[in-house]
């Protein structure tokens, strides 16, 4: 067992004391960040990375940092569903449906219990599933070429254009804005200088957690401004603190199908945490709602998305880990954290940089411990923290945003561009643009581009290499397949609505 | 009408992409596939996304929610109030800048002025001691103080 020994020595790494206190850190600091509404785990990711970087930490405690800080915020975003009704981030937004009911009927510690005790069985498994889909995975994508990258790509922006959103153009759109940033700057292969207006901070290209700042804090920011002033009145966590023997029977065979199902969906390059919760919410509730309970209050309805989104989220990093192609837009910031450490993520990265990948993911087993013992007994705690107004949580989000995009480069310019990314964060996001797939984008312009060009330059310019191999030829189906079938359904069940009226 | 109008400015801006993108030829070309045939096939593809969510049938567009009232002119005063912190950030310094943002912000999110000013203060103090000196983030003091 390879995979066990090289885990276990991944535990050497995660338990030196600096490597635990980041999982602890991350996991505090995530929880917070889940919880609030307003930043979610991609700005939170976005706006740690450049501190981290700042802070001179060595890269795997810098991932085991973020990596935390990604769970924490799938577990802290339940408390805010539950106890106010506003899902803490996006991933949340199914448990609102039971979880607050639950809460209304004074059983909100029950809820956030069962719903803690989820999360920790959706990451468990996904750990688990990590340490051994993920060298196979990486052993099988060795065999790809430039050719197959490039439509591996393709593959991931199609399930995406497919998934997210309910506009499969205004997805595809936000993706090609993404690749398109991303040719800012020198191109490495020629030495033009693409779209810098002559300008020597574009030279480099935009940095990343500029874009990602902008175009979630920022623009996050002017959207709150629309919530009415008087926030949301939060319910007390009352009720017993812990569900017990008969409440655990009942969600078993919820979590025991949520769980891989949203593992499934993570692993998927594109498809994230949000996708999963409402899928396995659904199924849920159509195999157990022969009484209507739920959306009325039911346990297993928290129980459902909460394990799918923390499962999703674990499943997240097995594409960005082995193939180099982030399966949500969270690991996405991460991928973009490994090149500012000048580490190539892709199939290499589990033989090249073994240390700091299996450091990694036995750390996302210690987190979720921690997360676990921190969740249950300390949730009024985390709760208190719902209860900050918005006139000084705000611009303190504000502040620490400026400060993430100063610490890179310590220049104005970048401070302006975020200001002005988000401006057009907030237009498009007002016209129902998503923007996790701008962020994938713009993650794998540059790789996009090269392979393209490189299979091209193998081929001698002929394009028959893109759909040469068997490889080439399964992945354009599974693309079509991932674009056609959820238009189908949409298609469908618009019909239906037209014929309903 | 507004997100014809936003597709149609999103439109323009991408011929202008596009635009560059055709003059960006390498001087000695080694590779069938120069710098600037990536930027135009996005360029293609966005085009026609545009055009269709420009000229698309009034059935298929989807309702935009508008702003609530005032909320232009709110918007406005916080695009203006984060364009200013940014340009101020370095001049006046951290501390300050931010206790000025948080004044201004905050306001726009229903604080009291007294409040502000303290909690701009102490926010502004608190994140600089805690970057600056604790977690070893380089923050500036502020030109104006000839920091």
């Amino acid at each position: 067992m390879d995979n066990i020994a090289a885990l276990m020595q991944g535990f050497a790494v995660a338990a030196t004391p600096i490597n635990l206190l980041m999982a602890l850190a991350g996991a505090f600091v995530g929880t917070i960040v889940g919880l609030l509404p307003g930043i979610g785990p991609i700005n939170g990711v976005a706006i740690l990375l450049p501190i981290a970087f700042a802070m001179k930490l060595p890269a795997t405690s810098a991932l085991i940092l973020l990596a935390a800080v990604y769970m924490g915020c799938e577990y802290g975003g339940r408390i805010a569903s539950i106890l106010v009704n506003i899902p803490g981030d996006a991933g949340s937004v199914m448990t609102t449906l039971d979880g607050f009911p639950l809460a209304r009927k004074g059983e909100a510690g029950v809820a956030l219990s069962i719903s803690a005790f989820a999360s920790f069985c959706g990451s468990l498994l996904a750990s688990i599933g990590l340490v051994f889909l993920a060298p196979l995975l990486a052993q099988w994508a060795l065999a790809f070429g430039p050719a197959e990258y490039f439509v591996l790509m393709v593959f991931a922006i199609a399930c995406l254009a497919g998934m997210v959103g309910d506009s499969p153009v205004k997805t595809l759109l936000a993706c090609v804005l993404g690749l398109a940033l991303a040719t800012v700057g020198v191109d490495a292969n020629s030495g033009v200088y693409r779209f810098t207006f002559g300008d020597l901070h574009l030279s480099d290209g935009i940095q990343f957690v500029v874009i990602v700042i902008g175009l979630f804090s920022i623009s996050e920011i002017l959207l709150m401004l629309e919530q009415s002033e008087t926030g949301a009145q939060m319910l007390k966590a009352s009720g017993r603190a812990w569900f017990n023997l008969r409440e655990l029977s009942m969600v078993k065979w919820t979590i025991a199908r949520s769980a891989p199902l949203g593992f499934l969906v993570g692993v998927l390059p594109g498809a994230g945490a949000s996708i999963a919760s409402a899928i396995t919410y659904m199924i849920e509730k159509n195999i157990n709602d022969t009484d209507k309970t739920f959306g009325k209050g039911d346990i297993r309805g928290v129980a459902a998305p909460e394990s799918a989104n923390n499962a999703a989220a674990g499943g997240a990093f097995i594409p960005m880990l082995t193939l180099g192609v982030p399966g949500s837009g969270t690991t996405a910031v991460m991928m973009g954290a490994l090149t500012l450490y000048n580490i190539n993520p892709g199939p290499t990265l589990f033989t090249d940089q073994a240390e700091l990948v299996w450091g990694l993911i036995a750390s996302m087993f210690i987190a979720n411990f921690m997360l676990l013992l921190m969740n249950i007994p300390m949730v009024g705690v985390f709760a208190r923290m719902l209860a900050i107004p918005n006139w000084i949580l705000v611009p303190a989000i504000a502040a620490i945003s400026l400060v993430g995009v100063y610490s890179i480069h310590a220049t104005t310019f970048d401070l302006v561009l975020m200001t002005a990314l988000g401006v057009v964060g907030y237009v498009l996001r007002k016209l129902d643009f998503p923007m996790a797939p701008l962020i994938l984008g713009f993650v794998l312009g540059d790789m996009m581009e090269q392979n393209l060009r490189r299979a091209l330059a193998i081929s001698n310019g002929d394009t028959s290499v893109l759909y040469g191999s068997g490889i080439t030829v399964a992945m354009w189906i599974a693309a079509v397949f991932m674009l056609v079938v959820p238009l189908w359904l949409r298609w469908k069940r618009n019909n239906k609505l037209i014929e309903v009226k | 009408m507004v997100d014809r109008i936003v597709a149609a400015v999103f439109l323009l801006l991408t011929l202008g992409y596009a635009f560059l993108a055709r003059g960006y030829v390498a001087q000695y070309a080694y590779e069938p596939i120069g710098p600037r045939a990536f930027p135009m096939l996005l360029a293609a593809i966005a085009a026609v996304c545009w055009l269709w969510l420009v000229v698309r049938p009034k059935s298929v567009a989807e309702d935009i929610e508008g702003l609530p009232p005032g909320g232009v002119t709110k918007a406005a005063i916080a695009i203006a109030g984060l364009l200013a912190y940014a340009l101020l950030f370095e001049w006046l310094g951290f501390p300050l800048s931010t206790a000025l943002a948080t004044i201004v912000i905050g306001r726009l999110f229903g604080g009291e002025w007294k409040r502000l000013v303290v909690a701009g203060l102490a926010l502004g103090a608190s994140l600089y001691v805690l970057f600056d000196r604790v977690l070893d983030v380089t923050l500036p003091l502020g030109q104006v103080f000839g920091g």
